[in-house]
């Protein structure tokens, strides 16, 4: 199976790609419009120079061999959502090319980085098809990849490490992600237009490559073509309208001429997989927990950074988890003071309760203090716990995981510490079972 | 030096000037249908300013701008071009109106339109295109000033045909910003005005930088004066009797200030066929949004697909914007892109390295058209190639945005013979020195004086 994206990306930009028009959500259609993201005759465009720095930053980031002049190019379809009936975007002299994306085990090379303006929005009701040019114009990139992608693990592998590159170069992830998606698993090459959502992406995949396993065992011709995606049915299906072998009648767009990008400052990358590898490295911890927690949080990132000489890399990362888990939501930098209590109690080697973890979540100030008791006296508090509760031992000869039964019960009653009480549970139970 | 410009502003203008300027325009128009838009409100907003126009495909917020062009017919664009907005706040012009036109800028001689403008000296004959309506009316009005458009010529013959000083600025002097485009790459807006001195004056109005066209970014222009003018030998073997004639008499005058040189050029010569296949190419995309739904001509019958939709709008584009429409597309088809577009693109560079070697020794100087004015009658029976040749001594500076002025420099049955002079990129300004300097003894004739004080 072979499968190749092109992924289309909105650029973080206060105004539009060639026009000083309001990148921030409207509630009316057609509010931020212009004479130039409407295409009225007479209208230029002029380049928003943010754009190309963000756009750079994310060629920067896929290893592109970053073009020193860069233009534009007019692609010239017929459709009523595009007002220019061109769109600007890039060809040859687009602002990437030749790149690559690294997975854990290979890499994805990536043909090419464009900037290109995005269409209006056609939205239909009932009868009539409304157009709100509110999105014309939006800056986007266009990641396009070698057909490198081998199965549905790549394909994620690869979605989720596109996303945190882009995460850290300030692109709102919270946008859905465009795709086409090329996919073979013979000679034919299938491809399937305007998918929305990485779910979708992956079910689109799914679908393919189920539809065309089949056609190849009964031996049905693959039709060359493009398909579109059904989200509500969750089938590829056939577009009603072919382009005629995709004539799009390229030409240089002389209204902007050719820019020299070679002095251009832009952000430089986080490969989180990298950064987690450094940070986990004679710490004990996985690299993958690291990548997990700081994938698209770079509050968390950032924090680790802080604490790191402070505390151990486990009670941070725990800390953090523990946060995590019990506030429901991300870490962020706000945060700081909760987390490190808990990370310092972790540190301590305190075990942190639901009922801590919370009462840090609300502002308060936790103190654990253990029992002073000896393995002995535990042990007996156990033994006596079990012979209270005759069904326990058999109960546990059924299923270990009852110890944690009597874990809870004897170390918080008794303020004790549940590593404490899980040594002595051990040995008790051994003993008489 | 001639100015009407300053003998206007400096002068009372009598009460209702305007009004009747006006009137005598709507009069004279239904003749020579030089304008296409009329602000007549123009004597309520006017301080004494001197009029001028703009073609039909300069962009005046809230005035009918069509471009010449059935599919644009009651559009009002909702902005100013930069140079509408730059006279206008100049504070020595009112907009007057805009000018007759080929359609979309495609004609050597005004025809491509529903009603063609006629030329002022003789109404039989040609404006000359495609800035038509733009030099009959400065060749009628007195006091007023033109500012126009040239791709590949449409300020050259134009102006040439009725008498008048058209120039056509270096690529990149003057915003494109509310220029409906033609051939993005070529556009150039210029000034068509009375006197090398008018021009002048129109130019510094409108030139300079702007935020809202990257390609306006030259903002220094040179005055460096030649001794030398080159007449090209090729391009001269298409001139025609009589204007080959009347122009060795021009020669000989010139002789006496100017050393003259005759040289060879095998590849000026073969501009015009990679010409016109860049402004077609470049046409072709930019009247792919007229189609029938946006702005201008609205079509009742939405409930169609849009292809359907899209193609009978686009009907009503006239044949020789069809026909450009369609070569265009061709050129621009993958199977023939390298062959046509991408060796024109070649030729074009080829052609201004050439031309930039001459012009760094001296001016180059031809006639502005190689025939004599044609009949209406005659010109409509030239096939589309026949007519793509008219453009042979105007097409090579428009191709390679070299700066360059016409000027009259003699009359022959009573119409206007024009001449053409183009110097190197940025060097505009010699240019009006070197007209300036023939209209010491060189007087102009004009049939009418509209606005006469």
């Amino acid at each position: 199976m072979k499968i190749g994206l092109e992924v289309h990306v909105a650029l973080p930009t206060k105004s539009k790609l060639f026009c000083s028009c309001s990148m921030e959500e409207s509630e009316y259609p057609n509010l931020n419009i212009c004479p130039i993201c409407m295409g009225f005759p007479g209208s230029k465009p002029m380049l928003n120079e943010t754009a190309v720095k963000s756009a750079l930053g994310i060629a920067n980031a896929l290893h592109c061999d970053v073009n020193r002049k860069i233009s534009f190019v007019r692609k010239v379809y017929f459709y009523p959502d595009l007002p220019k009936c061109y769109q600007i975007t890039q060809m040859d002299d687009s602002i990437g090319r030749e790149g690559y994306l690294e997975l854990e085990n290979k890499k994805i090379r990536i043909r090419r980085v464009q900037i290109e303006e995005d269409p209006a929005q056609i939205v239909r009701q009932g009868m009539l098809t409304l157009l709100d040019f509110n999105r014309s114009g939006t800056p986007l990139v266009e990641i396009v990849t070698e057909p490198d992608i081998n199965t549905e693990e790549e394909l994620r592998e690869f979605i989720a490490n596109l996303r945190s590159i882009l995460y850290y170069l300030g692109v709102d992830i919270n946008r859905e992600m465009k795709a086409d998606l090329n996919i073979s698993l013979a000679e034919t090459r299938v491809e399937v237009k305007n998918v929305t959502g990485i779910k979708s992406l992956i079910e689109a995949t799914r679908f393919e490559v189920e539809r065309q396993s089949e056609a190849i065992k009964n031996n049905e011709k693959i039709e060359r073509e493009t398909r579109g995606y059904n989200e509500k049915s969750r089938v590829t299906e056939s577009m009603r309208e072919k382009e005629t072998d995709e004539e799009y009648g390229y030409i240089y767009e002389s209204d902007l001429g050719t820019f020299d990008i070679s002095e251009m400052e832009y952000v430089e990358p986080v490969y989180i997989t990298n950064v987690s590898d450094e940070l986990a490295r004679g710490s004990g911890v996985n690299p993958k927990t690291i990548k997990e927690i700081t994938m698209l949080n770079r509050d968390a990132l950032a924090m680790i950074y802080k604490f790191k000489e402070k505390y151990s890399m486990k009670s941070i990362l725990h800390g953090i988890q523990r946060f995590e888990k019990y506030s429901n939501k991300s870490m962020k930098t706000e945060d700081a003071v909760k987390i490190e209590r808990i990370i310092r109690l972790v540190d301590e080697g305190k075990d942190i309760s639901r009922e801590a973890a919370e009462k840090i979540i609300a502002g308060e100030e936790v103190n654990i203090q253990y029992s002073n008791v000896t393995k002995m006296e535990i042990e007996a508090l156990i033994e006596k716990f079990v012979a209270e509760n005759p069904g326990i031992l058999e109960e546990y000869k059924r299923n270990k995981k009852t110890i944690n039964l009597i874990i809870k019960e004897i170390s918080y009653k008794n303020n004790m510490h549940p590593k404490d009480v899980s040594d002595a549970a051990n040995a008790v139970l051994n003993r008489i079972s | 030096m001639k100015s009407y410009i300053k003998e206007f502003l400096e002068v009372e203008k009598p009460k209702d000037y305007y009004g009747s300027l006006v009137a005598e325009i709507e009069e004279k128009n239904r003749e020579q249908h030089f304008i296409t838009t009329l602000n007549s409100n123009i004597a309520s907003e006017d301080k004494g300013r001197l009029p001028f126009t703009v073609k039909a495909n300069i962009c005046v917020k809230g005035f009918e701008t069509t471009a010449g062009s059935k599919m644009l017919k009651g559009y009002l664009p909702p902005f100013d071009a930069t140079v509408v907005e730059r006279m206008r706040s100049s504070g020595n012009f009112s907009f007057l109106g805009e000018t007759n036109m080929d359609e979309f800028g495609f004609g050597t001689f005004g025809l491509n339109t529903e009603i063609p403008a006629r030329n002022a000296f003789n109404s039989n004959y040609v404006a000359g295109g495609s800035s038509a309506g733009a030099a009959v009316a400065t060749a009628m009005l007195k006091y007023h000033i033109a500012i126009a458009e040239s791709t590949g010529g449409s300020i050259s013959t134009p102006a040439a045909l009725n008498g008048v000083v058209g120039f056509t600025p270096t690529y990149g002097t003057v915003s494109r910003y509310g220029l409906i485009d033609y051939a993005n790459s070529l556009d150039k807006i210029g000034v068509i005005a009375r006197s090398a001195a008018d021009a002048r004056i129109g130019f510094d109005a409108i030139k300079g930088r702007d935020a809202y066209d990257t390609t306006c970014s030259i903002e220094k222009i040179g005055n460096s004066g030649k001794k030398k003018l080159f007449i090209i030998k090729e391009l001269m073997d298409k001139a025609e009797k009589p204007v080959s004639s009347s122009f060795e008499k021009l020669l000989d005058r010139l002789g006496e200030r100017y050393e003259i040189e005759e040289i060879e050029s095998g590849i000026i010569e073969k501009a015009i066929a990679p010409y016109y296949i860049i402004a077609m190419a470049e046409a072709s995309t930019n009247l792919a949004k007229y189609n029938g739904y946006k702005y201008g001509m609205q079509y009742g019958e939405t409930n169609k697909r849009y292809n359907n939709f899209f193609t009978e709008a686009r009907g009503d584009f006239g044949s020789e914007a069809k026909r450009r429409i369609i070569l265009g597309t061709f050129i621009r088809s993958e199977s023939v892109r390298d062959r046509y577009y991408a060796k024109a693109t070649q030729v074009r560079s080829m052609v201004i390295k050439e031309m930039q070697k001459i012009l760094k020794e001296g001016f180059i100087i031809s006639p502005a058209l190689p025939i004599f004015t044609p009949k209406i009658e005659d010109a409509v029976k030239l096939t589309p190639t026949q007519n793509y040749a008219m453009d042979v001594f105007t097409v090579p500076p428009n191709f390679g945005g070299f700066p360059h002025i016409t000027f009259p420099y003699d009359y022959y049955d009573g119409m206007p013979l024009g001449a053409q002079l183009v110097t190197e990129h940025a060097n505009d300004y010699a240019l009006f020195d070197f007209v300036s300097g023939w209209e010491e003894s060189f007087d102009y004739r004009f049939k009418y004086n509209l606005g006469e004080l």
